[in-house]
């Protein structure tokens, strides 16, 4: 499937509702405010799920599944290696345990970015095939 | 009736003499100011005097309808506005001048290198276009044209309040402060900011004029951080996907990440908080734009996976050349251009507050891209023993990433080993990124952007030389910027914990929001399309309607033959 108007339907859907839900948070304090957030907010549920809908149409693409508990444990452990960099602020008052923590935490993180995510996405990859 | 009827007149009339009453009062002659207080006005001081003798001085009108071909008489006291025209010229009147003049200064500084940097979308455009292949040109431009309009929206309707929301406090462009509200968090005793919540489609009291300025000149730098995806991504993404992925992009990924860059967020408050140096300190946005981008294209690029014929079975890659390489030079040209409105930019001014320093960073700027074309043509020529046009131009981009978070601390030779090393890294870069992580990157943003805006975030920490003073000091510290190279380390210890933040953070975010979009929206189009090129498809026309297309290679045509057939 090319691009149709189905998409650009549900698009221009996406833009109206994120305008309205936008809205929404801008005047949250009123009652007005609170409906728009609501109206916004089924109005990106609705485009969503259209895309869903006709995202089948669009044929077979050169991608094979790959295993996601793998890809998910990549970012995991991406945004774990954020997470000691940011404990480690506090941990230790002194910059050389800081910096020392901080290059922990981007090692982590690099683990699960250039380890750990390439091998999910390469290890049924279609070109293997 | 009778009765409507007399109403209705009776009505017309009292809103007749309600107008006329309002017009009368609007017309009337302002009351003269009684003998008494004129009386008790006191007498003009020396300075006043002095003003009073030197606009006696001033060319008279009949001076300047002579013309003024020397331009010596144009431009005079004669041309400061008097608040009151008994008084004549006062000290008051011209220390009000002055303020307007830095402002104004300020705020043409900032639109027109605004401006500069907005045309670097046609930059981007040419160098992703020229790399991809004839079939797909019209969509690569596409890409291009369209981020630049559902970037601008979404970053209106929401991006704007998220990044500025909380940025009061610019002395350039007069003190911004209706974005005065900054979403905080209190944690071991210190208050973060996490994002803003004033701004949203420019409406109440940010309806303003400095605020208007801000916007353009944050909103242009959004869409360049937006754009640095669809290159990484050309030739097989679903141009949906693309819309909505950009669109989220514009309206939270980047904003959030520059609110706590530059827009008192907490990545800004390391230095008051917890006393790392100066805090993040990224001045034009090699983490906040480019890093950002360059990691959300990687992020996208794992999803989307590499075109069809890429890499071959046992791994190995095959080249797929790009159809114009004059349109890739040409747009190198044009970003190296622009890149005089995102460093000197980001000032923010030109006057006072050490903002003179534009010409160092314009240098400095100038010089980065120098090396970096350099480093990248040396290394590819003693590498492979020719000059690689392509990566020439990744070498001139990538050097001008580098030196885009230190352009506003460091010295011009810290600039030429900064730019140097980024064109030699982009190299490098360029095969793991191919060859280790088989990711398919068909202009290298993921290497001139990611790899080398954290490089560029990382070298702040390291040649930051101390000799910076916009205003006394930054995001709150007083005193320079100073890398660990002139005696700070922990200034390098917060440029850590930027890039950890860009690597642990946006990367993930973008990774995990991205997959989400692949269940809903599906990322890549279908092999048919690819296969035929997604111009057709895609945008119902070709990029190029009268060429002739010469065929694929063969190791692309068997590849394309077989995942048809498949």
């Amino acid at each position: 499937m090319a691009a149709n108007r189905s998409q650009g339907s549900y698009y221009t859907l996406l833009l109206v509702s994120a305008t309205v839900f936008c809205a929404g948070i801008a005047y949250l304090e009123g009652g007005s405010g609170k409906l728009m957030l609501v109206i916004g907010a089924a109005g990106l549920l609705a485009s969503l799920f259209g895309m869903l809908k006709i995202k089948t149409l669009e044929g077979k693409t050169a991608l094979k599944p790959g295993p996601g508990a793998m890809k998910l444990t990549g970012a995991g452990v991406c945004a774990l290696g954020w997470l000691i960099t940011l404990v480690g602020m506090h941990i230790t008052p002194s910059t050389g345990g800081r910096i020392v923590l901080a290059l922990v935490g981007i090692g982590v993180s690099l683990l699960g970015m250039l380890v750990i995510l390439p091998a999910a996405f390469n290890k049924n990859a279609v070109w293997k095939s | 009736m009778k009765l409507i009827r007399s109403s209705c007149l009776g009505f017309c009339i009292l809103a007749l003499a309600l107008l006329m009453g309002a017009v009368a009062h609007a017309q009337a002659p302002v009351a003269a100011p009684p003998a008494a207080a004129a009386a008790a006005a006191p007498p003009p001081s020396a300075a006043t005097a002095e003003l009073a003798a030197a606009a006696a001085k001033a060319p008279a009108t009949a001076d300047l309808a002579k013309g003024d071909p020397g331009g010596t008489i144009t431009g005079t006291i004669s041309d400061v506005p008097v608040s009151d025209s008994k008084t004549g010229l006062t000290l008051p009147d011209v220390a009000g001048q002055v303020g307007q003049n830095k402002i104004a200064i300020n705020f043409v500084w900032t639109l027109v290198t605004g401006f500069l940097v907005m045309f670097m979308q046609a930059g981007f455009a040419m160098v992703e276009s020229g790399l991809c292949r004839v079939k797909n040109a019209n969509h690569t431009y596409m890409m291009n044209f369209f981020v630049y309009t559902c970037g601008l929206f979404a970053y209106w309707i929401l991006g704007f309040a998220i990044q500025m929301g909380g940025a009061a406090g610019n002395g350039n462009l007069g003190g911004l402060q209706s974005l005065s509200s900054e979403h905080t968090l209190s944690l071991f005793g210190k208050t973060w900011g996490l994002f803003g919540q004033t701004g949203y489609f420019l409406s109440g009291h940010t309806y303003d004029v400095g605020v208007m300025v801000i916007f353009l000149f944050q909103m242009v730098f959004m869409d360049t951080a937006l754009t640095i995806v669809t290159g990484a991504c050309a030739e097989r993404w679903k141009f949906l996907a693309f819309c909505v992925s950009s669109t989220i992009m514009g309206a939270i990924t980047y904003p959030l990440y520059a609110n706590w860059a530059w827009g008192a967020g907490w990545l800004s408050q390391l230095g008051a908080n917890v006393g790392l140096g100066h805090g993040y300190c990224d001045f034009a946005g090699s983490g906040v734009v480019h890093a950002v981008g360059g990691l959300t294209a990687m992020a996208v690029c794992f999803i989307v996976g590499p075109r069809i014929g890429k890499f071959n079975r046992d791994g190995s890659s095959n080249p797929i050349i790009g159809h114009d390489i004059s349109a890739v030079l040409i747009g190198c040209f044009i970003l190296a251009f622009g890149w005089f409105g995102f460093n000197p930019g980001s000032t923010l001014g030109a006057s006072a507050a050490g903002n003179l320093r534009i010409g160092s960073i314009a240098v400095d700027t100038m010089l980065a891209g120098c090396t970096g074309t350099l480093g990248a043509i040396l290394f590819m020529w003693m590498k492979n023993g020719k000059v690689d046009a392509s990566m020439s131009g990744n070498g001139l981009l990538a050097g001008l990433v580098a030196i885009t978070a230190p352009s506003g601390f460091v010295s011009a030779t810290s600039s030429c080993i900064i730019g140097l090393i980024a064109g030699v890294l982009v190299c490098l870069s360029c095969s793991f990124v191919e060859n280790v992580l088989k990711l398919d990157d068909p202009v290298g943003a993921i290497s001139v952007h990611g790899t080398n805006g954290l490089w560029g975030v990382l070298s702040v920490g390291l040649f930051a030389d101390g000799t910076s003073n916009y205003g006394g000091g930054w995001n709150g510290v007083t005193g320079s910027v100073t890398g660990l190279f002139y005696g700070d380390a922990s200034q390098l210890a917060a440029q850590l914990v930027g890039i950890s933040t860009l690597i642990g953070f946006v990367f993930t975010f973008s990774f995990v929001l991205n997959l989400v979009l692949e269940y809903f929206v599906g990322q890549r189009v279908s092999i048919e399309t690819e296969v035929a090129g997604l111009d057709l498809p895609e945008m119902g026309q070709l990029g190029y309607p009268e060429f002739v297309f010469k065929p694929e290679p063969d190791v692309l045509l068997h590849a394309e033959h077989a995942y048809t057939a498949a």
